[in-house]
């Protein structure tokens, strides 16, 4: 079973290192993921947003309801994770009363 | 060949991590170790996205003598200059969803240890069979 996870872990390592043999070089300014999409917020951001962090300006304002989103999940999370840990204390004082 | 490899190890360094973490996630049998490799898992992706934001010589995306112009003149921004902002950005939520899994996983983990008094997964498998 040990044996059989390894086996599982080395082969999908080995297929994701094949996969990097594609892979832009590290740093490199005209990869692909710099070159489409990424200089149009660089260019246009100052004039939409007037933020000079590009980063807080594409998490506020272009991607604003994805952070509303995020901040449901966190929300929820936060929420379970309350509502377990208090129904376990509930329990487990009915259970000693 | 040499030059190859100073230039893709770092996506290796990634895989090599994520496989740390995958191999805790089947193979170990405390739940909390469990927990604690997809965790590992999570930050080796996120490692690799944000490695694909670098640029050689480039600086954090925040545009420099921004307000100089007081926003009406959009002067031309050097794109090289600044790393790639959107793989920042999607990891900031991958971050978010990684803390939130992990809360509810440990709040849970903790219930699991009030109700059958371990965290070994085979022992709560016993236990459960038991009834």
């Amino acid at each position: 079973m040990k044996i059989l996870s390894l086996m599982t872990v080395f082969l999908v390592g080995a297929a994701l290192i094949y996969g990097t043999l594609d892979m832009p070089k590290w740093g490199d300014p005209q990869s692909p993921a710099s070159t489409h999409v990424s200089p149009y917020y660089l260019n246009h951001s100052l004039e939409d947003t007037a933020t000079p962090n590009v980063v807080t300006s594409v998490l506020a304002d272009y991607r604003g309801y994805d952070t509303f989103g995020e901040t449901v999940v966190i929300f929820t999370a936060g929420m379970a994770c309350i509502l377990l840990l208090k129904a376990g204390r509930k329990r487990r004082g009915n259970g000693h009363v | 060949m040499f030059e190859f490899i100073i230039s893709h190890y770092n996506y290796w360094m990634y895989i090599g991590l994520m496989m740390v973490g995958f191999y805790a996630m089947m193979v170990k049998r405390n739940l909390v170790k469990k927990i604690i490799g997809m965790n590992i898992f999570q930050s080796a992706i996120i490692l690799f996205y944000i490695s694909t934001s670098v640029k050689k010589g480039a600086s954090v995306p925040i545009l420099e003598h921004a307000h100089e112009g007081h926003g009406a003149v959009a002067h031309a921004v050097d794109v090289m200059q600044y790393a790639n902002p959107l793989p920042h950005v999607l990891m900031l939520t991958a971050i978010v969803v990684m803390v939130a899994t992990m809360g509810v996983a440990l709040a849970v983990a903790i219930m699991i240890y009030k109700r059958y008094h371990t965290l070994e997964e085979d022992e709560i498998i016993m236990a459960m069979k038991r009834g």
